[in-house]
């Protein structure tokens, strides 16, 4: 006799936990399956860890290069490497045994092993030694497998000299000289990370810009932010090869036709990411992919076999986190019936944890007049604000970007200290289809950074006050 | 002596408020700023100190009761010298509204649940201009209703912020008046400023220099039957792209918590602007300035902005584009159909030939077909009520009361629909009476919102014109619209005792557009029938 749920979760990342804890609060009786620890990429392999190590250089580089601003000073600054590693290390599992106890709490059943869809109703579960050691029956399969680092051809990733991001985190020494291909978020945080360390970083960018997907201005100041600390960026640049010989990796670049080779010890691969959508049953089962990607209508998260479904990094971009989870929650209660309110995907905010951090929500400048909006854009600089300069951060800017027509916010832009944390009023005021006057209308506690938003949105229409 | 307790005023729009609890009893003795009772006003609910030290002498309104504003609530009888006189509590607010030298805001008055904005078509005062209290300072047009507004304070008009022929959203701003001698009300009457509840109370009475009720509206209106929430960037396109809030109300949610969402009105809009309307991009330029409108619709209305032979542009005036966006809304949101009889009238024709002088000499009655026909189609609205009805998404609501709208014409160009509010409780006489108060108030815009609001049929009189039958278009959101045809004399075969012959008769035809998404042809020809036959065996005793 099969064990029989009414919902079974498949892979226990920030889609499928939330999904299935989601599910038990509903009522459902949920499985989850998961081969390795609770929490996916997020929790072990990605926005906690990296978090983790980007605060370790944060606060290197303010001892090291801001020290004296505060009047400070130290002797024998030093840092150890793997102090810092394991601190990241402890802290993704802290959180992901938190995750674990969270499952259990929801009475939720967690299954360890690897999961094979067999039928549309039926998952058999394999150990490490891909013995079968469970067969459970569902209702309903949500598929939440998550995705993995791009690989390509051209850039034979070996895990020792050209690695992915997982490595990145737990190198057992610091590179000296390190090439990150790709300046999305994971290339940047971690060209920043290891800058700051010391590593000699240089960064290659096929698009025109770092951080292609930001506004054109945030990438410009980032980049120069960047390249002020050291950090050699190279845009619009093709990698042609990465050869790995004994130690190091030789990398031929081209631009323009022109080219180049340059060497480092370690390459950093960090050109997107591909979902997990092989192995484990869709081929057999039939279930329809798209580039990679498990095809789903984004209202319901149905695949084509009407009681399967799939969520987060497996269904293709934006692969975030938050997006992850959004979607699990939505696809579960959709399944209740309870016709929620679709994701908007308009709205997700985006972040980069490097410092100046970056972060933004809907349009930029550039997509927006593409679009053909006329747009009022209204911008508030680091620099005017008090407590920007009172803690420190006088590098960075918020830029907001209205529709004239009707006011609406199309989108915001915000660089500089505690970015990824101001964003979220901005998200709200997106939710709430807030307008201008919702934004400069709310009284802003003084000093905060986030006056700047006030201040940004009251800028639009002229109405500014510090500037 | 006695000092008289009243319901205060709790804001502008507030005439009435419901006494909820009463803190003391008859014979207590009662501090002053003590709280005694307290009361719930559509707009806030708050605690009423004392006026006065006493002991509570009587008792007039008891809980639960809900008596208009000013009304004698209780007495407190003091027992020293040092209590106020009693007109000054019974007549003011309480209130501590300084005197002289305030300046008071006047703002667009809000003309009815649907109306959002309002342009000032004259003003009749200009800056510098003494005032006084209750004169007539500007008229303003509203989608609704033409009217004239009274100042709210006495003063000197210092500030006129909206000009003649612009448009401003209701609350907004339009003039300022510097209060000259204003209420002379002792600060000692209002309670001290303590609780928050209290507060409330301060606040809702000092920002209320008078008593009239166009004076500034400082809270939002409650918010409509269905509860609806709409978000800052639904009202702003609502604004600019000129729909009510009678029109928000029609656009189905799909947003958080059925939210209407800034896509739901935008698919709205598209679906409205498709429909063959050139006009939306005109609507849209509603709040801004005549001239600017002029421009716009010379570049809309025709794409090529080529005209053949002379022509005049004449910009739309305000009524004008508000009749044109009703119509087409009708027209886009009821499956008009359109059923006519044709009724003999000679009963009616006859009484009111015999007695029409008479009438007008006796009671000052104008007689008319329309009282005759009103009765009648109330008792036929009585007899069918789906006809008296309102469609909302996949309910129906009946109405179980009548409230008759008649179609007014307004030179030059204007057309409004007041009604009698519940025209089912009235008489032949009263339906008379109230037909010729309406159409008299319609023409002297002295229409207030209450008229125009909540009609659930109406009639419309072409046949005044000439014409002799017509397709109405329904009145939103009724589901029906009666049309009066001229009365002509006519040939008609009649029977008598078996035989044919041909008789000369006043006849009506009587069309009925109605709204076939709930009334069907059947009910229709019923409802019309039923109207014919009360006419045609009209009993002029009920008169
Ligand atoms: C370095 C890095 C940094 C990042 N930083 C951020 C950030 O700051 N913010 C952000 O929002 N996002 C960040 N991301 C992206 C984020 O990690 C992903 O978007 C998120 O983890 C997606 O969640 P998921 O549940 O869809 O998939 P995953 O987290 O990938 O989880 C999928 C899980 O399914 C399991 N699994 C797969 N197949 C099977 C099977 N057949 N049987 C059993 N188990 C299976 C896997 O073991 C895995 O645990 C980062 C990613 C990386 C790599």
């Amino acid at each position: 006799m099969l064990k029989e749920f009414d919902i079974a979760v498949l892979g226990g990342g920030p889609g499928g936990y939330v999904a299935a804890i989601r599910a038990s609060q509903l009522g459902f009786k949920t499985a989850l399956i998961e081969k390795d620890n609770l929490g996916g990429i997020c929790l072990n392999w990605g926005c906690i860890p990296t978090k983790s190590l980007l605060k370790n250089a944060e606060v290197y580089d303010l001892a090291k290069n801001h020290a004296d601003d505060f009047g400070l000073s130290f002797s024998d600054l030093s840092f150890d490497f793997n102090k810092i590693i394991k601190r990241s290390r402890n802290v993704s599992e802290k959180i992901t045994k938190g995750v674990e106890f969270l499952v259990k709490k929801n009475k939720i059943d967690r299954i360890r092993g690897f999961g094979k869809i067999k039928t549309k109703n039926e998952i058999a579960v394999y150990d490490k030694d891909g013995k079968e050691t469970e067969r459970i029956s569902a209702k309903n399969i949500i598929i939440a497998t998550g995705a993995k680092p791009r690989i390509l051809p051209s850039i034979p990733v070996d895990r020792k000299r050209i690695i992915t991001s997982t490595e990145a985190m737990i190198l057992p020494e610091q590179p000296k000289k390190m090439i990150v291909i790709g300046a999305g978020a994971i290339g940047i945080e971690f060209a920043y990370f290891y800058s700051v360390l010391g590593t000699e970083v240089t960064v290659i960018e096929m698009l025109d810009a770092i951080l292609p997907v930001e506004d054109k201005e945030v990438s410009a100041l980032l980049a120069k932010s960047l390249q002020k600390r050291g950090i050699k960026i190279h845009t619009g640049t093709v990698v042609e090869s990465a050869v790995p010989a004994k130690d190091s990796v030789s990398v031929t670049i081209s631009k323009d036709g022109t080219k180049d080779t340059i060497t480092a010890d370690i390459v950093l691969s960090a050109v997107g990411v591909t979902g997990n959508v092989e192995g484990f049953g869709l081929e057999e089962l039939g279930v329809e992919l798209f580039k990679n990607h498990i095809k789903v209508d984004k209202s319901t998260y149905r695949t084509n076999i009407d009681n399967i479904y799939a969520i987060g990094d497996v269904i293709g971009p934006p692969w975030l986190a938050h997006v992850a989870s959004a979607e699990g929650i939505h696809c579960v209660e959709t399944i209740k019936g309870l016709n929620p309110h679709p994701v908007n995907y308009d709205s997700i905010p985006g972040c980069t944890y490097c410092q100046p951090q970056v972060a933004s929500i809907g349009f930029t400048e550039q997509k927006a007049k593409e679009l053909g909006y006329d747009i009022k854009i209204g911008k508030f600089p680091y620099s005017a604000s008090g407590k920007a300069s009172a803690v420190g951060e006088k590098d960075g800017f918020v830029k907001i970007i209205f529709d004239a027509k009707y006011g609406e916010l199309l989108g915001a832009h915000i660089i500089g200290g505690e970015a990824t944390e101001l964003i979220a009023e901005l998200g709200m005021a997106k939710t709430l289809e807030a307008t201008y006057e919702s934004i400069v209308k709310t009284v802003h506690a003084h000093p905060t950074l986030s006056e700047m938003i006030m201040e940004a949105a009251a800028n639009a229409y002229n109405e500014s006050i510090h500037i | 002596m006695n000092v008289e307790v009243v319901m205060p005023k709790m804001g502008e729009s507030i005439n009435e408020g419901t006494l909820i609890k009463w803190h003391k009893k008859k014979g207590d003795k009662v501090v002053k700023d003590e709280i005694i009772f307290e009361i719930s006003t559509d707009k806030v609910d708050t605690e009423i100190p004392s006026p006065a030290e006493g002991v509570l002498n009587e008792i007039k309104v008891f809980e639960q009761e809900t008596v208009e504003v000013g009304t004698i609530v209780a007495i407190i009888s003091t027992e020293g010298e040092s209590a106020l006189p009693a007109e000054t509590v019974k007549d003011e607010p309480p209130s501590t509204t300084q005197v002289g030298g305030e300046v008071v805001d006047i703002p667009m008055p809000k003309m009815g649940e649907s109306v959002m904005e309002g342009t000032i078509t004259k003003w009749f005062k200009q800056v510098g201009d003494k005032v006084n209290k209750d004169e007539i300072i500007f008229e303003i047009s509203t989608d609704k209703v033409d009217t004239e507004v009274p100042s709210p304070a006495e003063g000197t008009l210092i500030e006129i912020l909206l000009n003649e022929n612009e448009t401003g959203e209701v609350g907004t701003i339009v003039g300022r008046i510097s209060k000259t001698g204003g209420l002379n009300i002792p600060a000692k009457v209002a309670p001290a400023q303590k609780t928050p509840d209290e507060k409330v109370f301060q606040k809702s009475a000092g920002e209320m220099p008078s008593a009239d009720k166009f004076v500034k509206i400082s809270t939002p209106e409650p918010a409509q039957a269905e509860n609806r929430f709409y978000s800052p960037l639904v009202m702003s396109i609502a604004s600019k792209e000129g729909i009510g809030y009678d029109e928000l109300i029609l656009i189905p949610g799909t947003g958080i918590g059925g939210r209407v969402s800034k896509n739901d009105i935008l698919n709205y809009l598209n679906i409205r602007n498709t429909a063959k309307i050139p006009m939306a991009s005109k609507l849209q330029a509603n709040t801004e300035s005549m001239s600017a409108v002029k421009r716009e619709s010379v570049d809309k209305t025709s794409p090529a902005g080529v005209y053949s032979g002379e022509v005049e542009v004449i910009p739309m005036d305000n009524i004008r584009k508000r009749i044109m966006h009703h119509m087409i809304n009708s027209r886009d949101t009821s499956v008009h159909v359109t059923a006519v009889v044709e009724a003999d009238i000679s009963k009616i024709y006859n009484f009111i030939t015999a007695n029409k002088d008479r009438l007008q000499q006796q009671e000052g009655i104008k007689l008319t077909y329309m009282p005759f026909i009103t009765y009648a189609t109330i008792k036929a609205l009585k007899e069918y009520p789906l006809v008296n009805a309102v469609i909302e998404e996949n309910k129906i609501i009946l109405k179980k009361y009548i409230n008759l709208g008649i179609a007014v014409a307004v030179e030059p160009n204007g057309l409004i629909v007041p009604n009698i509010k519940r025209a089912d409780d009235l008489s032949i006489r009263g339906l008379a009476k109230s037909i010729a108060q309406l159409s008299s108030k319609s023409r002297n815009k002295g229409l207030t919102p209450e008229d125009i609001m909540d009609g659930t049929f109406t009639i419309t009189n072409y046949g005044v014109f000439g014409s002799l039958f017509g397709t109405p278009i329904i009145n939103q959101p009724e589901v029906a619209i009666l049309g009066l045809g001229a009365v002509t004399k006519k040939p008609v075969v009649v029977e008598v005792d078996g035989m044919d012959s041909i008789a000369i008769k006043p006849m009506m035809y009587l069309s009925l557009s109605h709204d076939h998404r709930l009334v069907d042809g059947m009910l229709g020809g019923k409802f019309l029938n039923s109207i014919k036959n009360t006419l045609e065996y009209f009993d002029v005793n009920l008169f």
